[in-house]
């Protein structure tokens, strides 16, 4: 995957869509996580939530690197 | 005092101190989150070589609040409004780049148009309106000599406020976080058994009347609370994100059976007045089997499942004692009122298990899905407010540019700046005048601090731990201001002024000129704005909007009668709610117009779920030709005098209720349509009502003893 992106003619760091596409992830497990109580089983579930992001984010940046 | 009881008093002394210590804990909690975010935001950009980090600074004081869910919200609103903004100024800039006349007349309508959408919604939907104006502003002026400048200059303006948002964000919920889920289960809880326990201890039966308002108020209250919480909460918590729609449920249920218990309570009411106490006491006997079944602790959640088999028992108690207890009357007019008041009956309890059932399922560990139907709270909007909302702003900004272009004034972005954004954010407080004038001063305070600390405090720093330590002091003073409600405003003017006239950033400048005639700038665009709510006064809280308002709640009997029937009872009932809300939060408690108000809700909520009732038994069931000209005649001449309330149509409306019942009467096997018609006719003819007004000098004599 190529560090620089344009889109539309302007460039767009490719980290920055990583990043966006990591939010998209989180959001639809935090979803998937708030449908099934699955927070219940955690004791900080916001940190918890930062943590996976973290780690989604931190996989996903493999592919530039 | 000597001979005090060391036992007695030092747990009460305990308690006393540890609840100032919790409170104080709290807020110097905010505080320090607050700094972190702000410092951690300024760093970030600073490392990021972002041209003002002190935006990103700036959005953390901004979006800065108690709990997180109200930051998340915040956030999200403001993310929006900056993509919006940003958009919008690309697009005029890109449209008149060598027109300044022009330019600011776009740019003006733009920030116009968001600043009356703003007052179109509650919360932070409104704020979302407010960014986009100020964000195309903020944008699009400083490049106004350098048109292509302009994506950069949105590019990074978006940066800065998404890396403030972020960080924030983060911060707010992950640093010992202030969970407003338990708000909103407690206000759930407390909605639940406040209703509850009103209709348990009602079993007598007679309710004052003022006590009876002060009960329909505190309900729309919790309504409207309980809605805005919601749609807080949903950006914190996923579980409370699924739960959505089963709470919005909830609170629809909640609102059907206030309702219809106010109705049943007016019918018993009205009976006492009228001296026919017999059939109010039966009435009375026949709903006491519900109070029975309500004993026992009141509690939303699970332990509120073991209500709903008692409230079972208790309607097949009342079904089974119907005929009994309408045995022991004779009097045909009596029959009549029995048969409407158990009919009313029936329909609360009916509400009450739904309810009962919402508020059971209310925390169950897993939402079945599909289960819950999807429904929605409607607000009641005034779209003529915005208008004004829009021309006020409009014209601020045009004579601000004008004044801009007229006098060369290199400092005239500033001051265009500064009155775009406090026109736009107090344009929705219900007295944005006082407001504004009270930030003024602390944003002036502010500066002054700024002042200090810039050119004698931070002249003397070197590096970012040291910057920290001289602004976080001066910060802190705000920040702990904003947090006492008597200085809310103060405060955030101090912590705003402050943050933004530093304007911190990598290689910082020391120009005291520089410094002061910014300074003057911002203060002549903040008194702009303060002096446009001054010239163009807000409808928000004025008599004229307050009229307005009445009107629409009017209306709504008119929306009950002719709108589509389907998910009609939701609609008429949230945007009732909103309403009423909306005038209540105008009105001072007591005064004459808040008892009007509180008087022709009362009237409307009565007739128009009664209305809406009886459509929908109409449609159930086949009406024969010849009844249906008379039930729709009623209901056209009840809207009509909704809409417009005079003696004439007072009588018209009566006369066509009177006759449709009459008609009823005639045709087999309608009569199931006549427990509505009389609920409308008794509240037409009720004399304590608003409706009293319009009633004719002599009346039916009849009609009076039987009803008034």
């Amino acid at each position: 995957m190529p560090r620089e992106l344009a889109l539309g003619d302007a460039l767009v760091p490719g980290l920055l869509v990583l990043f966006v596409l990591a939010l998209l992830l989180l959001w639809l497990l935090d979803a998937i996580a708030g449908r099934f109580g699955l927070y219940r089983l955690v004791w900080h579930p916001p940190l918890f939530r930062l943590a996976v992001f973290v780690c989604v984010f931190g996989a996903f940046a493999l592919f530039l690197f | 005092m000597s001979t005090m009881d060391p036992t007695n008093t030092v747990p009460a002394f305990r308690q006393v101190l540890a609840e100032s210590l919790r409170e104080e804990a709290s807020v110097w909690l905010f505080v320090v989150k607050t700094l972190i975010s702000f410092f951690a935001a300024g760093w970030l950009a600073m490392r990021f070589d972002l041209p003002a980090p002190s935006t990103a600074m700036l959005t953390t004081i901004i979006v800065a609040n108690r709990q997180s869910g109200m930051v998340l919200a915040k956030s999200f609103y403001r993310t929006i409004g900056t993509l919006a903004g940003a958009t919008a100024a690309i697009g005029i800039v890109a449209s008149f780049p060598q027109q300044r006349d022009l330019f600011l007349v776009a740019l003006s309508l733009w920030i116009g148009i968001c600043a009356g959408g703003a007052t179109l919604y509650r919360n932070f939907k409104s704020y979302a309106f407010v960014l986009a104006g100020y964000t195309a502003a903020i944008v699009a002026v400083p490049v106004i000599d350098n048109p292509p400048g302009v994506f950069d200059s949105a590019v990074f303006r978006i940066s800065e406020v998404l890396l403030g948002i972020l960080v924030s964000g983060v911060v707010s919920d992950v640093v010992f976080p202030s969970r407003m889920r338990d708000v909103l289960r407690r206000t759930a809880r407390e909605q639940f058994a406040h209703f509850v326990g009103f209709v348990r201890d009602s079993t007598e039966g007679a309710i004052p009347r003022d006590a009876m308002e002060k009960a329909h108020l505190r309900f729309v209250r919790a309504a409207v609370t309980l809605e805005d919480l919601r749609s807080s909460v949903i950006f914190e918590d996923a579980e409370a994100r699924v739960r959505s729609n089963h709470l919005r449920l909830f609170n629809q249920r909640f609102m059907a059976a206030s309702t219809s218990f106010q109705s049943l309570h007016h019918l018993i009411n009205r009976l006492k007045r009228a001296k026919r106490t017999r059939t109010a006491d039966t009435l009375v006997r026949l709903y006491a089997p519900l109070a029975d079944a309500l004993q026992g602790p009141i509690e939303a959640g699970l332990a509120a499942r073991v209500l709903l088999p008692h409230l079972v028992t208790a309607r097949e108690t009342m079904r089974r004692n119907a005929p009994e207890l309408r045995a022991t009357l004779d009097d045909p007019q009596d029959l009549r009122d029995f048969d409407t008041g158990a009919s009313l009956l029936n329909r609360f309890a009916e509400e009450l298990h739904a309810y009962i059932d919402a508020a059971a399922s209310l925390q169950s560990p897993r939402v079945v899905a599909g289960s819950v139907e999807r429904v929605s709270f409607d607000r009641g909007n005034d779209f003529l407010g915005a208008g004004i909302a829009t021309f006020r702003t409009t014209l601020t900004m045009l004579i601000l540019g004008a004044f801009w272009i007229e006098s060369a004034w290199p400092m005239g972005a500033s001051a265009m700046l500064l009155a775009t954004i406090f026109a736009g954010l107090f344009a929705t407080t219900p007295n944005p005048t006082r407001v504004t004038w009270v930030v003024m001063l602390g944003y002036l305070t502010g500066m002054v601090m700024g002042f200090i600390c810039l050119f004698f405090v931070l002249t003397k720093m070197d590096g970012y731990g040291l910057l920290v330590l001289g602004v976080a002091p001066f910060l802190a003073v705000g920040l702990v201001m904003m947090m006492t409600p008597k200085l809310a405003f103060y405060g955030l003017g101090w912590a705003m002024g402050f943050a933004y006239i530093l304007s911190l950033k990598n290689v910082q400048t020391y120009d005291p000129a520089h410094f002061i005639n910014d300074a003057i700038a911002q203060v002549i665009g903040l008194g702009a704005a303060a002096v446009s709510f001054v010239v163009i006064p807000p409808a928000i809280g004025s008599a004229w909007l307050r009229r307005r308002q009445l009107a629409r709640l009017r209306g709504q009997v008119a929306l009950a009668a002719e709108a589509p029937l389907p998910g009609l009872r939701h609609r008429f009932e949230s945007v009732n709610h909103d309403l009423v809300s909306q005038v209540v939060a105008q009105t001072e408690p007591g005064s004459a117009d808040s008892r009007a108000l509180i008087a022709w809700a009362l009237a409307v909520h009565e007739t128009g779920r009664a209305l809406i009732e009886l459509r929908h038994d109409m449609g159930r069931r086949d009406v024969p030709a010849t009844l249906r000209p008379y039930l729709d005649e009623s209901l056209r001449t009840l809207a009509r005098f909704y809409e417009k309330p005079d003696a004439a149509g007072y009588l018209l409306a009566r006369d066509a209720v009177a006759t449709a019942i009459a008609s009823v009467g005639e045709h087999e096997g309608q009569n199931h349509l006549l427990e509505h018609l009389h609920l409308v006719r008794l509240a037409l003819l009720d004399g304590e009502s608003v409706l009293a007004a319009y009633m004719p000098q002599a009346p039916l004599t009849k009609d009076i003893a039987h009803a008034s």
